[in-house]
């Protein structure tokens, strides 16, 4: 019943024996062991499990694994270098963008994807980019903060 | 005010970068070896018999470890609230009969979540349904379905087994009357006479769930000699541990809660829930470690959502605004359990009565029974549903009168230094402040009624810095390492609000060090000590007092060692930057470091160690048979708070009136949280506060029909996402609060209270006519523009 993939995440090349029902979330998770991408509604709702799929944001609770097939996956635990934290990470922290951090795995892949899309957004395109992405704690405004300073930086 | 080094610092989070990275670990990420999963079976009616549950088949289900029923969990109640007057009311898995849809009836565990899932459907229960009671009004009337036989306490109480020595007396819900509340001040008979004109109203507030980002999930593991470990997503670990020693009948002792990262929790994790139980008894069944995690829908439709009130309040006013005379009478719709509903309906009026000063109150509430989905803390706790009726009343005052809806709640707020009815003193009161800049921020004047399709109102809120009732209270560690930086233990958990960095403040200002100083252990039962968690807005007021103290003790015996290595009077010396010196020459110093080896070299092997302690009323306590300072919570008598928490706000809104769709514009929020000991932490709170209320004020309801939640998952119930969020203009007044660390106080859970009628209110002022229920969706706001032209 289970299938042989490959999926490339990271940059690192992972060999899973997966059932073909399983999402791309519950592989990353429970075989991986990458828990940055989190289950919040498992109905592609919340965005909490986004993950870049060659580049592109998914809601990885809506992917079956077999699909990302071959495919270059990030997640966050790719995005800083070593110790080095990605400009959006260090923009998220100093802004107080980010309080019990649930969702701020995937609100920081949206942002990357649309600054590697659009790197000088206006407020209102970070708005409609991040708005798919549920956050219940800060009120979403120190987070557009955030990812307007990464823009106007860059 | 006092300049402060770290204090009053807008510091990035400590946890910043865990969370940024993926690195913090929440409670659903946590796997052990050899860990099974959880899954519970639930009932499928509103009300119903339990005939027989056959589990036969599922236990034959390969993969299958446990299955566990009522039998097996037993008829030990347990409650939110658990006093000899109302004792608990709730079992871990149902015995008898199911009281609401949803309802646990069965927990299997399994090798995966699928052949747990499957097991979950080979389970035979034959139910009898029973008439069901989904109106409180109806539930109240004689010969309505009775939901709860006469209750006999089969333990203690929590309260006496918190030292009140007065036994549980059985609770014969009569009527379906799950409790009741009479609080009277004045009279408000005469004060009635005594108004020049009389208000009275209905006010409908439904229930909302918290949607904390981490759903409800727990982690179980009894290890071979008894001992309990637990990692669960919760707000304080005192009532947790508590109530999983009490069910499972284990000394305290032997339950470890460890730390996690909690993804939000807003009052929606504050209490003990069956999952957390059932987790920990099948862990104990079948010896391995077992792993519970709600989906989404079972959280919105079987974990507490806050409290539905319908709200009666009639307010008599004199010519000129003065307020005279209230009374209040709320219906708490409760649901299947009791819940919090005995607090929340003293709340309702204590959370409001340092804002303004009315001579004459009657305060009445009642909780019902009915056969729902029971309701519990949200932020705020009350204050939300009471504000939003009391301050829409205000308005139509206003109004009638003619007087500006701002003059009008100016003229009746208290002053500070006010004595309230209760006893508790008003030390801070930056409330006339915060109304006062937020009109002035908003253009309040320039503005108010003079835009069309736009509309601006205002709200108010007070809430505590932690309650009086046991056990309420905080004690703190500090130990100096060998380098000279300090660890910190606090009982304190991050749920999100930034304990940790706060404490760490407010540590490092004390000690003369940096935040990079400290390292924060906190939210682990075994490793920190006594602390109730972030209940009632008591963090930073209670258990970061006990961390300043911790603080001040390791900083006394520092200079005490001092006095002796630098043979100079401890007058004389100033501990600063990890050196502590002597003022007159400061070249003459010695560092922490070195104090920490002098205490083992020269002082019989004592490295410095801190303790703090305090309690959120002093004035409060009961030992024995004798209470001191308090009395009971249903007349509303006794000490309640140290300090309140305050905040004013004014939103802006324009109104499609063809559509009836809102836009709000801006909010302003103005909040007295005593001193800033983190302005971006505070700033956070109050922006989070204001975008929740836009969802209660526009959209949020968990919708009840015939006793099913309709609308269980993220797609059905909408809450504020970033392109539903306006300007949001925050504003602190400082109001030093003198018995709070370096003046703190409340700021997670007032301001909240405070938005929602600003908001409500503007929407009415836009439209010209009054809504007297949440949330204000368009086809009501079309009905009132309707109804106005009659």
């Amino acid at each position: 019943m289970k299938q042989l993939i490959q999926l490339t995440v990271n940059g690192e090349l992972h060999e899973v024996r997966v059932e073909p029902w399983k999402t791309l979330l519950e592989v990353i998770r429970d075989d991986i062991g990458l828990t940055s991408p989190k289950e919040a509604c498992s109905t592609g709702e919340c965005s909490a499990c986004t993950v870049l799929l060659n580049g592109k944001p998914v809601n990885s609770c809506l992917v079956l694994a077999v699909e990302a097939q071959s495919k270059d996956i990030l997640t966050i635990e790719g995005l800083s270098q070593g110790s080095k934290l990605h400009p959006l990470q260090d923009a998220f922290i100093r802004h107080g963008a980010i309080q019990c951090g649930f969702c701020t795995p995937g609100m920081l892949l949206s942002a990357k994807a649309l600054l590697d899309e659009n790197p000088q957004p206006t407020e209102e395109e970070i708005r409609e980019a991040i708005s798919g992405n549920l956050c219940r704690c800060t009120g979403y405004n120190k987070i557009v903060e955030a990812i307007l300073e990464v823009a106007q930086s860059q | 005010m006092q300049q402060y080094s770290v204090v009053g610092k807008p510091i990035p989070r400590v946890d910043g970068s865990l969370k940024a990275t993926g690195e913090a670990k929440f409670t659903v990420d946590i796997a052990l070896p050899g860990m099974l999963y959880g899954k519970i079976l639930r009932s499928p009616y509103p009300h119903a018999k339990i005939l027989s549950i056959d589990t036969s088949k599922a236990e034959a289900l390969p993969g299958v470890k446990a299955v566990i029923t009522g039998k097996d969990t037993g008829e030990v109640r347990f409650s939110f609230i658990d006093t000899p007057r109302y004792p608990a009311d709730q079992c871990p898995l149902a015995i008898d009969k199911v009281r609401f849809i949803g309802e646990e009836v069965a927990a299997v565990a399994a090798v995966s979540e699928d052949t747990a899932q499957e097991a979950l459907g080979l389970i035979e229960v034959e139910y009898e349904e029973l008439p069901a009671v989904f109106d409180p009004e109806e539930a109240m009337k004689d010969g309505a379905p009775r939901i709860h036989d006469k209750i006999t306490p089969t333990t203690t109480t929590a309260w006496e087994d918190f030292g009140v020595t007065r036994e549980a007396r059985p609770y014969d819900a009569v009527n379906n009357i799950s409790n009741q509340v009479l609080i009277t001040v004045g009279d408000a008979e005469q004060g009635f006479k005594e108004s020049d004109h009389i208000r009275q109203n209905r006010f409908v507030i439904p229930t909302t769930s918290h949607i904390a980002l981490e759903p409800h999930g727990a982690l179980a593991s009894f290890d071979s000699a008894g001992k309990l470990n637990v990692w669960l997503s919760h707000m304080g670990y005192e009532h947790k541990r508590y109530w999983l020693a009490k069910t499972l009948g284990i000394p305290i002792s032997k339950v470890r809660v460890n730390k996690t990262y909690v993804g939000g929790a807003f009052g929606g994790k504050i209490s003990l829930f069956p999952y957390e139980l059932l987790a920990a008894f099948l862990s104990k069944k079948t010896g391995r470690p077992v792993k519970i995690i709600l989906s989404r829908s079972e959280v919105l439709s079987t974990c507490h959502t806050s409290r539905r009130f319908i709200v009666d309040v009639k307010t008599g006013v004199k010519r000129d605004g003065t307020i005279m005379a209230q009374h209040i009478k709320i219906i708490d719709d409760a649901g299947a359990y009791r819940s919090s509903s005995p607090t929340a309906l003293y709340l309702a009026h204590v959370f409001r009565h340092a804002i303004y000063n009315i001579p004459n109150v009657r305060h009445e509430g009642v909780g019902v029974y009915t056969n729902k989905l029971f309701t519990g803390p949200k932020r705020g706790h009350s204050l939300q549903q009471i504000s939003f009726a009391v301050e829409s009343q205000l308005d139509m005052i206003a109004e009638e009168l003619g007087i500006d809806p701002l003059e009008l709640r100016l003229k009746n707020l208290r002053k500070k230094g006010d004595i309230l009815p209760n006893g508790d003193r008003l030390d801070s009161y930056g409330l006339p402040e915060c109304l006062r800049l937020a009109a002035e921020s908003s253009g309040w004047k320039q503005k108010w009624g003079k835009q069309p399709n736009r509309g601006m109102g205002i709200g108010t809120g007070g809430m505590f810095s932690g309650g009086h009732n046991y056990p309420f209270g905080s004690a703190a560690f500090v130990k100096l390492n060998p380098d000279g930086r300090f660890t910190l233990f606090t009982g304190q958990t991050e749920f999100g609000g930034g304990v940790d960095t706060v404490m760490a403040q407010i540590a490092a200002e004390e000690l003369g060090l940096t935040i990079d100083d400290i390292v924060v252990v906190s939210g682990d039962s075994e490793l920190c000590p006594y602390d109730i968690g972030n209940w009632l807005s008591g963090g930073v007021y209670v258990s970061g007092q006990a961390v300043r103290r911790a603080a001040a003790d390791a900083k006394q015996q520092l200079l005490a060692y001092a006095t002796e290595a630098l043979e100079t009077k401890i007058d004389q010396l100033e501990i600063n930057n990890g050196r502590i010196y002597v003022k007159a020459n400061p070249d003459k110093a010695v560092s922490l470091s070195d104090m920490y080896k002098y205490g083992i070299q020269m002082r019989g092997g004592d490295p410095i160690l801190g303790k703090g302690y305090t309690k959120a009323v002093q004035d409060v306590g009961f030992w024995g048979g004798s209470f001191k300072g308090t009395a009971a919570l249903s007349q509303g008598r006794g000490r309640f708070t140290d300090a309140y928490g305050l905040a004013a706000a004014i939103a802006e809104v324009e109104v499609d009136k063809e559509t009836g769709k809102v836009k709000v514009l801006h909010i302003v929020v103005a909040d007295d949280c005593g001193t800033d000991i983190n302005p971006l932490n505070v700033e956070g709170q109050l922006e989070s506060q204001a975008a929740m209320a836009i969802g209660d004020v526009l959209f949020e309801e968990v919708v009840i029909e015939e006793g099913r939640v309709i609308n269980p998952t993220l797609g059905d119930y909408k809450i504020p996402g970033a392109l539903d969020i306006p300007k949001l203009t925050t504003i602190s007044v400082q109001d030093y609060e003198p018995k709070g660390p370096f003046g703190a106080k409340e700021v997670g859970e007032t301001a909240r209270g405070a938005v929602i009628p600003a908001i409500a209110n503007a929407i009415c002022n836009a439209i010209g006519g009054r809504i007297y229920s949440l949330p204000m969706t368009p086809d009501k706001i079309l009905k009132a523009m309707k109804d106005e032209k009659g």
